[in-house]
């Protein structure tokens, strides 16, 4: 079957559209031209370093070391074979990061399931991308002293964060969890538009959703758990809060796309909403986006990298690439970094 | 109006994909982005009216459901109300839930309605009682109204299985539709702003899939929480509903992802509706996306199920 492309121009059904008042997507911050296969690169660094968060808290290894967890699970061992990468920072194993002991079946199940499913994305990715495919640059995922977390969860003001680790226990997997999940929408949906063949935004599309699902999954069970927001509910505004400042101090200045208004990023505070024009009611906020649209945020790549480097994008309103830091101490491979 | 046929069995775990399953074939018809937006826009319309009188038990305003003045469609479709009401039974925490998710469909009702304009069709005709046929259909029950028939409103657990019925369709709907979206739409915005709704409501499905699986765990079995089984009897009969269909048999295959129910803190969940091969999410055609909704395998069918007048939609027809 012939799958119309995107790029035929189709007309809009005459006047009907023209008073259409959308922005313009936002553009990558890089000066050169970019292709498709640099925006899926940018997206696999991104996945490799969740996937191996994901691969330590469920099985207590990394992506590229099998064990009898990991292959039970069915996780794919993704041998680190890209070739593509700075000279240093080519397949360096991620540092950091021990199986989580689970008390609970409920998040341990949650974490194996999504070790499997971030697993299959670096694997889909990099097939994708062939000898294109940038190599696994250097990920911190540590919780030792200065590690990635205990770094952003001090910088995010969590209480105890200099000791703060994803790997202790349910909860605190769940927080190192939402550290990634909602970011990981936002990156996918920034690069939404600037994807060119059909093919590569169906699936790019496809796994901003199953991060959307793992994101609602991870609000969804920390509102669970502490519906109040006494614990690690308020550790979410946190971290949220710190993330909306780092992006947009990944603006530089600009003004933001259509769907990044500050704040880019929302916690699990309850909101107060009129329903049908009733009176207003409590909302939760499983859901990370703007009242005013209730659409998913999107982020450009000097945004992304500002949040997963923990502010090494960026120096006032100049760009630094490349970014590094937190999780990245060596920086991202590709275009986008 | 629904088929009868016996309800697969809960073998969809591990099925086999195509290698890409997230390319749907297009529509066969001329369209525009139009179209497109409008044909979401009657899925967040039964959303919205279901979720609305969830929370609150009354539905849109009127003045979210009027056709724009170039529309084709210039009638508002009424709705039948069937068990519709504020969810029983639910805590403070799960009203709040129900608050925001009718916030947020009702939010997307809006603002395809103003990114249409005067394209935007109105309102079709709903009708909220099909939940009792369509269990029936899914093996869940045997009577289709009054006692012992489905009621998604009766409490807090059987809602859950009523929102299972839309939520992962959404996502697939949005998967589908948005490499459809032009050129022109996409500088636009279009495409954007349908990424960001599908996000949104891969958000809703997990919290569904989340809640399902969480009580299951809980109760300790199926047996003691029969409401997962019955969210897969509704995704087997959505997978029965849209495969294999005569004039031109569906190269998705099957595109659910049944619920599991982990016993250890080592086996995995399933809240990710998505391919087994490459975990990238389904998409599904305008076609798959009607039989569901129509309650009809059938091609060529124009009106059924939550739609008793069909959608106000150039694809209202099956055509494969």
């Amino acid at each position: 079957m012939i799958v119309k492309s995107r790029r035929k121009m189709l007309t809009l059904g005459g006047a009907a559209l023209a008073g259409m008042m959308f922005g313009a997507p936002t553009k990558a911050r890089a000066a050169t031209a970019f292709t498709d296969n640099d925006i899926l690169n940018f997206a696999l660094n991104l996945e490799y370093l969740e996937a191996n968060f994901y691969y330590q808290a469920a099985f207590g290894t990394t992506i590229n070391v099998a064990n009898a967890a990991s292959t039970a699970a069915g996780a794919p061992l993704i041998a680190l074979s890209a070739t593509v990468g700075t000279a240093g920072n080519i397949n360096v194993p991620a540092v950091g990061g021990s199986k989580v002991p689970f008390s609970t079946i409920t998040v341990g199940s949650y974490a194996v399931e999504t070790a499997v499913e971030e697993g299959k994305h670096v694997q889909l990715l990099m097939s994708a991308l062939g000898p294109l495919a940038v190599a696994q640059p250097a990920i911190n995922i540590s919780a030792s002293a200065g590690g990635a977390f205990p770094t952003l969860a001090t910088a995010a003001g969590i209480p105890g964060g200099s000791g703060f680790s994803p790997y202790a226990n349910d909860s605190a997997f769940l927080v190192g969890a939402y550290v990634f999940e909602d970011v990981g929408v936002t990156a996918y949906h920034g690069a939404a538009s600037l994807l060119t063949s059909a093919a590569n935004l169906s699936t790019a599309a496809g796994i901003m959703g199953v991060e959307a699902y793992h994101a609602g999954l991870v609000r969804t069970t920390i509102n669970y758990l502490d519906p109040n927001l006494t614990g690690i509910g308020s550790y979410t505004n946190l971290i949220s809060a710190l993330r909306a400042k780092l992006a947009l101090a990944g603006l530089l200045g600009t003004s933001p796309g259509t769907y990044d208004a500050s704040p880019d990023d929302y916690g699990l505070a309850n909101t107060s909403v009129s329903l049908a024009g009733g009176s207003n009611v409590t909302a939760t906020a499983i859901v990370d986006a703007p009242a005013s649209e209730s659409i998913a945020f999107a982020r450009n790549t000097t945004q992304v990298l500002n949040i997963v480097t923990g502010g090494g994008a960026v120096n006032g309103t100049t760009v630094v690439s490349p970014a590094t830091g937190v999780f990245f101490p060596q920086g991202l491979n590709g275009l986008f970094k | 109006m629904v088929g009868a046929g016996s309800v697969a069995a809960a073998t969809m775990v591990g099925c086999s994909m195509p290698a890409s399953p997230a390319a749907v074939a297009p529509p066969t018809t001329t369209f525009t982005d139009a179209d497109i937006l409008n044909f979401a826009l009657n899925l967040e319309y039964l959303e919205a009216e279901f979720y609305l009188r969830a929370a609150t038990g009354s539905g849109l305003q009127a003045s979210d459901t009027t056709p724009g003045s170039a529309s084709p469609y210039q009638t508002i479709g009424s709705v039948t109300v069937g068990s519709a009401a504020i969810v029983a039974g639910t805590t403070t925490a799960q009203a709040e839930i129900l608050n925001e998710i009718a916030f947020e469909e009702e939010n997307h009702v809006r603002f395809l309605r103003s990114a249409l304009g005067s394209a935007a069709v109105p309102r079709p005709a709903i009708d909220l009682s099909f939940f009792g046929p369509l269990a029936v259909a899914a093996g869940i029950t045997t009577a289709a109204t009054g006692t012992g028939s489905f009621n998604p409103f009766s409490s807090f657990d059987y809602f859950l299985v009523g929102s299972f019925i839309f939520e992962d369709v959404g996502v697939t709907a949005y998967s589908g539709a948005a490499p459809l979206i032009s050129a022109a739409g996409v500088a636009s915005g279009y495409l954007t702003a349908a990424a960001g709704i599908l996000a949104v409501e891969a958000y809703h499905a997990a919290y569904v899939r989340t809640s399902l699986t969480g009580r299951a765990i809980t109760a300790g079995s199926a047996t003691a929480y029969p409401y997962i089984t019955a969210a897969n009897q509704v995704a087997a009969l959505r997978a029965t509903l849209t495969v294999g269909n005569s004039a031109a048999p569906s190269t998705m295959g099957s595109v659910e992802t049944a619920l599991l129910l982990p016993t250890s803190t080592s086996s995995p969940s399933s809240i990710v509706a998505c391919s087994p091969t490459n975990a990238v999410g389904f998409a599904r055609s305008v076609n798959q996306v009607l039989h569901i909704v129509y309650g009809s395998p059938t091609v060529g069918v124009k009106s059924g199920g939550f739609f008793p007048n069909g959608v106000n939609s150039i694809f209202a027809t099956t055509t494969a």
